[in-house]
């Protein structure tokens, strides 16, 4: 289980879940400037960013992963959260999200000289989401929608390995209880193992950040134990995987986070080869 | 696309080699790469194998450079890992220039990776040196069929998915010293040096610990043509090993060699 290639034969599936309700205009982790649709604009964009630059090969891109990413708040609807040239679209490959972002900014940054120094280079920054926080949080209705997705893409694919559908929320749904909708979501599966899902919670609560628990023990509210009762167990590989970056996971842990960026995230699948000293 | 050296008649060594893409890529995308010299030097003869990690880009560049830099020099031993400036430019300066969308760009600056083993055979007392960063493999199999020495690693299970390797940037704080490994041995008649890339060399040492015939299967009698090392491929593929560019280079003492060279 959960060993089936991934490759532009047999891609992977990410879905993305974002939360835009009126409560992510709260502040984040206690902050007095930052948001918590600013947070989630922020791993958003780094999330899609890293993936299009892991799915980078020479000067073109392979096509390891399809993605989706569904909104939901805004106006109280689910829908895709693409905006510019993809509004509107479902799953595709990572290269069209790779050559569309809604914008590129121009960022100075410290990068090795190759030959044991640093360099000020100026890079090009993609955007492909803004914050947005407005309506109530149909979040059981976003996990409906990717449950449907996810039943065509697993018949699709029925050897591949299974969709990750990860949820990056505050928490607080208004559309009923999530949990049944996540559960129903992770029965579905291809041969390869069931659907996984992961939740990123941004809480307006302070304190530490907290990374793949393997229990809901310590959780600061209500809302973090729910999203990590939603949250599938990480497998084997992926365990072993986040040891390897420097995440705390312990055997049992979840696919749960707690006021983290955890962008380390999209390599937990295996597509090969990764040099243990790639920064 | 299999490739095969055909032995020297008038050399000391027979050295073949054989590859072979992932199943599914174009022969271009292979990353894997090889490099022999001096197989029919009376005196010396290197050979290196390099794999280009999937998860960097322009790394099939880079394993040919690193193979191509090992066999043209002279350096035996770790230090090899601490001269490489003169390939490292090579490679910024064919990646430089070069039209490249941002994620193209930005792959490029975290530069190519590599797993590297390379050795030195001296023809007169057949003592050989190798050198390794990585998980490409050197296996050392007597004339009784038997595993002498796996090198760097000798276990299967020692393979993982995320290895130290040998990297196009030379960056701060990545000394690859403490991650080079170095091994000596002698060649005696009719035994053999395999240098394998990581997931060939994985399946063989995980066959020969579960007692079924790994060395026999590439030796001479069994492996002649690139056909019998496509179906040693697929074999490997059936039995559940990791869909990879697949490298083997042979090595032997070519019999009666030091006989017709006195």
């Amino acid at each position: 289980m959960y060993s089936a290639e991934i490759s532009r034969k047999n891609p992977g599936c990410f879905i993305f879940l974002l939360d835009q309700s009126a409560s992510m205009e709260d502040p984040f982790g206690g902050s007095s400037e930052r948001r918590k649709a600013d947070e989630l604009a922020t791993i958003i964009n780094k999330l899609i960013h890293n993936l299009s630059i892991r799915c980078a090969k020479g000067d073109s891109t392979y096509d390891y992963f399809h993605v989706a990413v569904i909104g939901y708040g805004q106006d109280t609807v689910v829908k895709s959260a693409f905006d510019g040239p993809l509004t509107g679209k479902d799953l595709i490959p990572i290269s069209e999200l790779a050559n569309n972002p809604l914008r590129i900014e121009d960022r100075v940054k410290k990068q090795d000289d190759g030959n044991g120094g640093l360099v000020e280079q100026s890079v090009k920054f993609p955007l492909w989401f803004e914050a947005k926080h407005a309506g109530g949080t149909p979040m059981s209705s976003a996990f409906k929608m990717a449950a449907e997705m996810v039943q065509r893409w697993v018949a699709e694919h029925p050897k591949g390995f299974p969709p990750i559908v990860i949820n990056i929320t505050d928490g607080e749904a208004t559309d009923g209880d999530p949990v049944p909708e996540a559960k129903a979501l992770c029965s579905l599966g291809s041969d390869d193992g069931a659907s996984l899902v992961f939740n990123i919670h941004l809480s307006s609560a302070s304190g530490n950040p907290i990374e793949l628990p393997a229990s809901d023990e310590g959780l600061p509210d209500k809302f973090a134990k729910q999203l990590f009762e939603m949250s599938s167990s990480l497998t084997p590989f992926m365990i072993g995987r986040a040891k390897e970056l420097g995440m705390p996971a312990g055997d049992g842990a979840r696919g749960f986070v707690f006021n983290a960026q955890p962008v380390q995230v999209i390599q937990f699948l295996d597509i090969g080869t990764r040099p243990a000293n790639l920064r | 696309m299999i490739d095969a050296l055909h032995p020297n008649g008038a050399a000391p060594f027979s050295v073949e080699a054989f590859s072979c893409q992932k199943a599914g890529n174009a022969r271009s995308e292979y990353e894997d790469a090889w490099a022999i010299r001096g197989s029919d030097s009376p005196t010396r003869c290197r050979v290196a194998v390099a794999d280009g990690a999937t998860e960097s880009s322009f790394s099939a560049l880079w394993a040919a450079l690193l193979v191509e830099s090992f066999v043209r020099g002279r350096i035996q031993g770790p230090d090899f890992f601490t001269r490489l400036g003169a390939i490292r430019r090579l490679w910024r300066r064919k990646i430089r220039g070069r039209p490249l969308p941002w994620y193209a760009a930005e792959k490029a600056r975290r530069g190519a990776y590599a797993a590297f083993v390379g050795a030195s055979l001296n023809a007169v007392n057949r003592g050989w040196r190798a050198v390794a960063i990585g998980d490409c493999c050197l296996l050392h199999v007597t004339g009784n069929k038997e595993l002498a020495k796996a090198f760097p690693l000798s276990r299967s299970e020692e393979f993982g998915s995320s290895p130290f390797l040998v990297g196009s940037l030379k960056r701060p704080g990545d000394d690859p010293l403490p991650h080079v490994r170095v091994i000596e041995g002698v060649l005696q008649q009719d035994e053999i040096l395999f240098f394998a890339s990581d997931a060939l060399a994985a399946w063989l040492l995980r066959r020969a610990e579960k007692g079924e015939p790994a060395w026999e299967a590439i030796g001479p009698d069994a492996m002649r043509t690139k056909e019998d090392f496509e179906a040693l491929v697929a074999q490997a593929r059936d039995d559940g090993t990791r869909n990879d560019d697949m490298t083997l280079v042979r090595l032997m003492r070519r019999a009666g060699w030091e006989k017709d060279a006195s």
